[in-house]
């Protein structure tokens, strides 16, 4: 538990709730919108980026389609706001229960194939279902749909107004961060370890016991879930869905967010997220071009820092624990 | 039904040849690089766009169309030297050089489609084709350019196999590819060679986007709508593989243009992705592929 | 588990691979504890026979015979359950996971399925029996370095390590000491003589000498077929089998 992978870990996770704390308080102090929205926007497509995290970063699955997940909750939820109920709890129920489902049917297709098939089965069907959204009538078409009513969420403590925003910030990061102790708890367990030995020899596996498919579709259903619950947060944040959601965009943009934030940590995905999200929208102010930006910024951590900030963290602390001589005693 | 053969069929037949061509020589690109050097290239639309707009631009300073056709793959190749010597070679000893590679080259394409933005414009460009008319052929009316295109299109693709297994350099490529160290001891550059296998691979997707440019314009996401296409191709005739890309090719391109007649054409595209997953999913090797396994 | 049961039989296996007949119905007992050996030249099937046993092959024809049970078309989770293990000949370890975690995943299938979804500290089985590796292979100062990053001689013993995690009554071993240097070969052998203390091991190998001394029965394939099979000394004795190494001493 000491090593300098989990210190950067726990660095990060510090910094982000911290920050959080720091905004929320400040941010409804000054009656502030503007960044608590930002904040929110970009925890929930942290949500995205952990789930693609847990499939390449855990697991070894390169997943270039994950904002398909990601588009269904979003309109799943809009759906189920609108015509069903307005209510927070049985809507992220719903489409939790929902996209487990449509997870196991997608890893049959899916998981048939690994490394570079995979990514591009993962990328074909989520260009086949954004065409697919984009031209039904009765899920708006290329509009989209608009007028999610703002939710008002029932807690023991009191009714709460979600078009508060540091209210729905809150809620968010409270989602976000189960989600978030979800995936850590089972990565805690054997199975996460079967993971990690998919991702590190995935034919030896069966040679010490265990066929690779069970702990495969389970990590696969699992990001499929975390994907379409952030999704179902958007409409809540932003009162519409739209076919964009699913385009390889998103898709490509939660990757990139992983790279950036560190591959494999789960929370280095949310800082990469938070840091883009911000970064986006200052650029926005001067140029509409922020893609050249990020792309340039993306190349060199590939090709510099593969591991992102989270594995420039572990070096430092790894450095660190060598100049202490030894650290714990562990050597 | 011959008068429908005729009539109905001929035409789109033709039409998909005529679009089947510059997919070919884009799977050709696509499955060169990948087949021989490893390397997934998410930027190669990007490629092609980039022979679009770089076309569209000398035929506005008064290039001719057939000059462009030259000089277009010639100012690629340059460039995609020193992308492949720079950038790819630098992640390409890692272990999931696969993923880095893919993730490299799509940083590559996010930063060249703002660049088309930037400097062309978002609007889409129609250039007008070079050769206008149009000729009879089976009693038909088919318009001469995409006559053209079939013919030249078959003479590239024929002269690119040639290349590949006809010739010194052919083989050359084909040594260093299949075994790099023992290539090296042998005296071949290796680097000089995979660069250059990069270069021609994409220098045959911007001659791609020279040839469709006057057909479906150019705009800064032609690469992004195309690749999928392109990839599709690739894979059900095999990674790696120069004969399966071109019957693919025509397969898929058939399958699209035969398609248009019963179906809306928004559902054309689903319909070759769905042939790709499922061709991921029972016969992922394609029908002629087999050495590279994912 | 007495000396003398069989607890391998392999019946009549022959596998084709186009026209040619790579093992051609071979038919042995391997009986249990101890080491047994099978041997022969190159292009003998050896290594055909090796991925028949342990499930990498099917075969074309016959049988594989676990302690009475037929394995012969079980997958290699099936045959590890069943208690047949096998090595590989380049070290194919979880490279970049620790060497501990290596070994409790290697132990994990001695804990019931339910446990793959409890905390990690719940398999206490597994846990134990990793520690206990650890020890046995002197592993210990290295419990938290990366597989990837061991020593050559700390790499071959963890996999060793991984191999018999389950206690397997059967551990094949597929050329242990391929491209070892004389110490090192030296070092394997006494590992592979300690395990066959405690359970059975069939050894597939070049290294004839080796083999002779470690070996309480050796089969000979020559060909595709089953030479010779007795005691080192038998075998060594048999004018087919000195015939079939011509040139080579196995005095």
């Amino acid at each position: 538990m000491h090593n300098p992978q989990s210190k950067a870990i726990r660095f990060i996770e510090l910094l982000l709730l911290i920050s959080a704390l720091i905004l929320f308080v400040i941010g409804t102090a000054l009656g502030d919108t503007f960044f608590l929205r930002l904040a929110t926007e970009s925890l929930i497509f942290g949500g995205l980026a952990m789930s693609v995290d847990l499939l390449l970063g855990i697991v070894g699955l390169l997943s270039l389609g994950q904002a398909l997940y990601f588009g269904f909750g979003a309109y799943l939820s809009a759906l189920i706001l609108k015509e069903i109920s307005p209510s927070f709890g049985l809507t992220i129920v719903m489409v939790a229960i929902a996209s487990i489902a449509l997870g196991w049917v997608a890893s049959f297709i899916a998981l048939r194939s690994k490394g570079v098939y995979f990514a591009l089965i993962t990328f074909g069907l989520a260009q086949v279902a954004a065409k697919v959204v984009y031209n039904t009538r009765s899920l708006g078409a290329s509009d989209g749909m608009i007028g999610v009513p703002i939710l008002r969420i029932w807690t023991p403590f009191g009714e709460l107004d979600a078009g508060q925003p540091g209210t729905f910030f809150v809620i968010t990061l409270i989602i976000i961060g189960v989600l978030y102790l979800v995936l850590k708890y089972f990565l805690s367990t054997p199975m996460g370890s079967m993971w990690h030995a998919i991702r590190s020899n995935e034919d030896r596996l069966a040679y010490v016991g265990y066929k690779s498919k069970g702990p495969k579709q389970f990590a696969f259903i699992l990001a499929v879930m975390v994907a379409a619950v952030s999704g179902a947060l958007y409409p809540m944040l932003r009162g519409f869905v739209s076919p964009e959601l699913m385009f390889f965009s998103v898709s490509g943009n939660a990757v990139v967010t992983v790279v950036l934030g560190g591959v494999g940590t789960l929370i280095g995905p949310i800082l990469g997220s938070v840091l883009l999200t911000s970064f986006k929208s200052i650029i926005a102010t001067w140029t509409s071009h922020h893609h050249i930006v990020i792309g340039l910024i993306f190349i060199v951590i590939v090709i510099s820092a593969p591991k992102g900030l989270a594995g420039l963290l572990t070096k430092y602390y790894g450095k660190q624990d060598s100049r202490k001589g030894g650290g714990d005693g562990n050597e | 039904m011959l008068e429908s053969l005729q009539y109905i069929f001929a035409p789109q037949i033709i039409n998909g040849l005529s679009i089947g061509v510059a997919v070919i020589l884009m799977a050709l690109g696509l499955t060169i690089i990948f087949g021989l050097l490893d390397v997934i290239n998410m930027s190669h639309g990007e490629f092609y766009a980039a022979g679009a707009f770089i076309s569209v631009s000398l035929m506005a300073m008064g290039v001719s169309f057939w000059l462009c056709l030259f000089l277009v793959p010639l100012f690629l190749v340059p460039i995609g030297f020193a992308m492949e010597r720079l950038l790819i070679q630098k992640v390409f000893h890692y272990k999931d050089r696969h993923i880095l590679t893919l993730l490299l080259t799509f940083g590559v394409s996010m930063v060249l489609e703002d660049s088309y933005k930037i400097i062309w414009g978002a609007n889409p460009i129609k250039p007008s084709a070079p050769i206008s008319g149009a000729s009879e052929l089976f009693g038909v009316m088919f318009p001469n350019y995409r006559l053209f295109l079939m013919g030249f299109g078959a003479i590239l693709i024929f002269s690119v196999w040639a290349l590949i297994y006809k010739t010194q350099l052919g083989a050359i490529v084909r040594a260093a590819a299949y075994d790099k160290d023992m290539s090296s001891s042998l005296g071949i550059p290796v680097r000089r060679v995979y660069a250059l296998t990069f270069a021609f691979g994409v220098a045959l997707a911007g001659l791609a986007g020279v040839l469709l440019a006057p057909i479906y314009s150019v705009f800064p996401t032609m690469g992004r709508d195309f690749i999928l296409m392109a990839f599709t191709v690739v894979i059900v005739g095999g990674l790696g593989s120069i004969k399966g890309a071109v019957i693919a090719g025509i397969l898929l391109t058939q399958l699209q243009s035969i398609s248009s007649l019963y179906i809306s054409p928004v559902w054309s595209d689903p319909l070759v992705f769905t042939v790709m997953v499922l061709v991921l999913m029972f016969k992922p090797s394609g029908l002629y592929g087999g050495m590279k396994n994912a | 588990m007495e000396m003398n049961d069989v607890i391998l039989r392999a019946v009549n296996l022959t596998k084709k691979f186009g026209g040619l007949v790579a093992v051609d119905g071979v038919s042995f007992e391997i009986t249990s504890l101890g080491v047994s050996s099978v041997i022969g030249p190159n292009g003998a099937g050896k290594s055909t026979l090796f991925n028949l046993l342990s499930g990498t092959f099917l075969p074309d024809s016959g049988l594989v015979l676990l302690d009475g049970l037929d394995v012969t078309r079980a997958n290699p989770e099936q045959r590890l359950a069943a208690g047949m293990a096998r090595s590989f000949q380049i070290t194919n370890l979880f490279f970049d996971l620790s060497v501990v975690d290596n070994l409790r995943i290697a132990s994990q299938a001695l804990e019931s399925n339910v446990n793959l979804f409890l905390p990690l500290n719940k398999s206490r089985i597994a846990i134990d029996r990793a520690d206990e590796l650890l020890d046995e292979f002197e592993l210990h100062e290295a419990r938290d370095r990366l597989a990837g990053a061991l020593s050559h001689g700390q790499q071959r013993r963890l996999e060793i390590a991984v191999t018999i995690a389950t206690r397997p009554k059967l551990l094949l071993l597929d050329e242990p000491t391929q491209g070892m240097s004389q110490a090192d070969t030296q070092e394997t052998a006494e590992l592979i003589k300690q395990l066959g203390s405690k359970i059975t091991v069939l050894l597939i190998e070049h290294d004839v000498d080796l083999v002779m001394n470690l070996s309480k029965a050796v089969i000979v394939m020559a060909q595709g077929r089953k030479l010779s099979e007795g005691s080192p000394a038998e075998v060594r004795a048999n004018p087919l089998v000195q015939a079939a190494y011509f040139g080579e001493e196995l005095a």
